[in-house]
């Protein structure tokens, strides 16, 4: 590796330096839900070497978001890492010891302050070389306006111009003329890889990929089925980690499969022996955004502090639908399917504010939901534009409703212990102390 | 707006940019006429004018509030929507009878949401409007202006066919030529228009008929092409970025003693730089591929950045620019981005550029005139 490609790995690196030994010690001392986090921390660490190995040794390796279908990448046996994703890297997902510095290093960007931190902060791992490049890049266009003007930017740099770019392109309907265009992107998607990375798609192996997928998303829905019981089983972290156990390289992965089977087992054992992670539950919060770096910070203190618990979220609240796998056109129109309307932020803020209205209307319901906190993330101007509507439809069904206004990343725009004081006067004045 | 142009044409502009519910639209509506109301340029208007339909983009012209709006869209949120919902709430567009939008921004594709709770119009529908411009976004994009062309037969009756969007099509394409004659005014060393002027008309080509329109800007272009010169300026200046319908803005530039010279505005030069393919036999596959793919950009479309900024190079090169503006609304993310890009460019290509925030409406005018005076300072050392 010549110095360049060492500097872009090196908080890769750092993340692997920072958990191998947490991997260790919990290999040693599980405690009760070891045997949930080691395969986690195993699935992390495995990625991010794999991504060291392939700059090492001058392999073909992608960037790509989150929300294109991991089952093909996986199908085409081609590595790739979530570039957005790298703010996390070296930092934990607590933010941790680079994240101060990073966020007064945005300051200095010709980019304005009110463009949203997240997409900020990755121009600046860009512009800082911290981000290995890769051989080709998978973009994309939705849900938010800074999304796809960050990628247009990003595209646009010095070191990233010769890298090829495909970006899906997500329809705003979500009718079946919708998802027929989007398949299309998504077989677009097979032909640009195949063409950068010389990789080809065996349908086959799509198919059994999918296959396992389906029921990693099925066995999800069922434990969200779970989360359902009061008191709820599982404290904030088990269910953040559903996203991401499902959608890193690996897809197809039988030992996900077993994670997701063991995480059912563990929810179920206790609820029928009434051992919650969190005891004296008193509240059930509906967390309706993505969760701030020092989401840690607030949601155990909401547990200690109000008996509260995040019994439903928005990452985890994605209702994903299962592919039907008997053709090829049924593999693609599902991952599409997948794809543009079931991932995080894409199911909320992609298309009219109907997801938002339904989405709170259902879980309120299904969840038995006391508050509906709506961080209202500064960067989510889509969001902001749907608070009325939010705060309309809490207000019909009779469910108190919070609007804090944070950043999610940058904790010096609404401190953590603003949010507190503000959720505390808050609570305390509907009278749910 | 107060202007040196001596021409009844170009006072027919001024009035007509200065008001949303112009004469021209009173009139049409006198005669028992629909008005097709759309925010974003994606929308063709060429649809319009060929269902006999008064194409208007709406504006918040004369907007000095939110009250109402304040209730339904945030802080967070672009004052462009803010004040344009605010006057939907109030009833000042009461006159648009059909209301076509499209997903061209998180702020707009909200107001759809609050239009279709608050407001009654008797048609209204989002259209999805790509953000890439390849073979597959043309046809998904024509469908789309199926549904659209198939909606306004089915709620208004109106007939619609090929041969009325084909001859559509050549009516605004007159138009565009036309206004392209009128930026070629402005190469000259001392051009007839000020940019604030321009802008002016060119805003009147999206409130009045085109047949209409295409007449009294004849009849400017004649008046300008006998016409002195404005004085030389201290700089040529070319102004680029999203929405900006208000000529005063540019006015309280040019005060400072520079010229607007051209620029790369979604309510200027984007509007008309190219023509629609009028030979093409399916005439709504050329609207599709012209509104999709080969007019100049907006930021919002992801895959064309290297064009657009071709397309500012080539204006810098053609009309002797001294320096630019990158104008940006607070909150525009789309904007926010492509004024980085830009940014960066405009350093490699030695050109000076001042990126200036604003809000909708025109104000902070005192800072304003301070940073374009620094500016023309900068430059001229
Ligand atoms: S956090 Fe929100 S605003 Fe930021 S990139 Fe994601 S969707 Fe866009
Ligand atoms: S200026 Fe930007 S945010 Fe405002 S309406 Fe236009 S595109 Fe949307």
């Amino acid at each position: 590796m010549n110095a360049k490609q060492e500097h872009s790995v090196s908080r890769i690196r750092e993340e692997i330096e920072m958990y191998q030994p947490v991997l260790e010690m919990l290999e040693q001392f599980p405690g009760e839900s070891g045997h949930l986090q080691v395969p986690i921390l195993k699935s992390l660490l495995a990625q991010h070497r794999r991504t060291i190995e392939c700059v090492e040794n001058d392999e073909p390796f992608l960037a790509s978001q989150y929300t294109n279908p991991v089952e093909i990448l996986s199908a085409m046996d081609i590595h790739w890492y979530f570039h957005l994703q790298q703010m996390f890297a070296g930092s934990g997902t607590g933010g941790g010891i680079h994240i101060a510095e990073d966020l007064e290093a945005i300051d200095d960007l010709t980019l304005p302050s009110d463009c949203c931190t997240f997409l900020r902060l990755g121009l600046y791992y860009q512009i800082a070389g911290l981000l290995p490049i890769p051989t080709a890049y998978l973009a994309l266009t939705e849900p938010c306006d800074g999304t796809s003007g960050w990628h247009a930017a990003f595209m646009h740099h010095s070191d990233w111009r010769k890298v090829p770019v495909f970006a899906p392109d997500p329809p705003y309907h979500n009718d079946e003329r919708a998802v027929e265009y989007y398949a299309g992107e998504m077989k677009r998607m097979v032909d640009f890889i195949s063409e950068h990375t010389g990789k080809s798609l065996d349908m086959e192996r799509l198919k059994q990929v999918v296959e396992e997928t389906n029921k990693g998303y099925a066995l999800w829905m069922e434990y969200n089925e779970v989360r359902r019981s009061s008191p709820t089983p599982h404290s904030y972290i088990m269910p953040m980690s559903c996203f991401f156990q499902i959608n890193t390289a690996g897809a197809g992965d039988p030992d996900k499969t077993a994670w997701y089977e063991d995480m059912l087992a563990d929810a179920e054992r206790r609820v029928r022996d009434n051992v919650p992670e969190v005891p004296n539950q008193k509240l059930r919060f509906f967390w309706y955004d993505i969760q701030p770096f020092y989401f840690a910070e607030i949601a155990s203190w909401l547990e200690q502090e109000w008996g509260g618990v995040i019994a439903m979220d928005m990452v985890s609240y994605c209702p994903y639908q299962l592919v039907d796998t008997s053709s090829e056109d049924s593999i693609f129109r599902g991952l599409a399917r997948r794809a543009f309307q079931d991932g995080p932020m894409i199911h909320q803020a992609r298309g009219t504010a109907d997801n938002v209205i339904d989405d709170i209307t259902r879980i309120v319901r299904d969840y038995n939901i006391d508050v509906v906190i709506f961080p209202g993330h500064v960067g989510h101007k889509d969001m902001a534009a749907s608070a009325s509507l939010a705060r309309q439809v809490c207000r019909d069904l009779g469910v108190p409703f919070i609007h804090l206004g944070i950043d999610q990343a940058d904790r010096r725009y609404m401190t953590v212990e603003e949010i507190k004081d503000k959720l505390s006067r808050f609570l305390g004045a509907m009278g749910l102390g | 707006m107060q202007s040196g142009i001596e021409s009844k044409a170009f006072d027919r502009f001024s009035e007509t940019c200065s008001a949303v519910f112009t004469d021209s639209a009173a009139q049409w509506k006198g005669q028992g006429g629909k008005v097709l109301g759309y925010f974003c340029s994606a929308m063709p208007e060429e649809i319009a004018t060929a269902a006999g339909m008064l194409p208007v983009r709406l504006r918040a012209t004369g907007s000095d509030g939110t009250e109402l709006s304040d209730s339904f869209l945030s802080s967070l949120n672009c004052t462009f929507p803010r004040h344009a919902f605010n006057m939907a709430l109030k009833g000042e567009y009461d006159f648009v009878d059909a209301m076509v939008m499209f997903n061209s921004c998180d702020h707009i594709r909200r107001v759809y949401d609050h239009w279709v709770r608050q407001i009654k119009t008797p048609y209204v529908k989002i259209f999805s409007l790509p953000k890439k411009a390849e073979a597959a976004q043309i046809d998904w994009f024509r469908g789309e202006l199926d549904q659209l062309c198939a909606d306004l037969r089915e709620h208004f009756g109106v007939e619609l066919d090929d041969a009325g969007l084909a001859k559509a099509i050549k009516q605004h394409n007159l138009t565009r030529r036309l206004l392209r004659r009128l930026y070629d005014l402005r190469k000259a060393e001392r051009p007839p228009i000020s940019g604030a002027e321009c802008l002016a008309v060119t805003v009147s080509s999206t409130a009045m008929a085109a047949a209409d329109y295409n007449e009294v800007l004849e009849q400017l272009l004649e008046d300008l092409e006998g016409s002195d010169g404005l004085p030389r300026p201290r700089a040529r200046l070319l102004v680029m970025g999203g929405e900006l319908d208000d000529p005063r803005y540019l006015k309280e530039i040019e005060d400072q003693g520079c010229l607007v010279i051209a620029d790369s505005l979604c309510f200027g030069s984007r509007l008309f730089w190219k023509d629609v393919d009028e030979n093409d036999p399916d005439p709504l596959q050329a609207l599709a591929r012209y509104y999709v793919a080969d007019r100049p950009s907006c930021a919002r479309m992801f895959t064309e950045y290297d064009k657009r900024a071709a397309y500012v190079r080539e204006m810098i090169r053609d009309f002797d620019v001294d320096g630019a503006i990158f104008e940006r609304l607070t909150f525009c993310e789309i904007y926010g981005f492509e004024q980085y890009s830009m940014a960066n460019d405009f350093k490699e290509w030695q050109v000076p550029l001042l990126c200036m925030d604003r809000e909708y409406i025109l104000g902070a005018i005192g800072q304003l005139r301070t940073r374009v005076q620094a500016f023309l300072e900068t430059m001229e050392n």
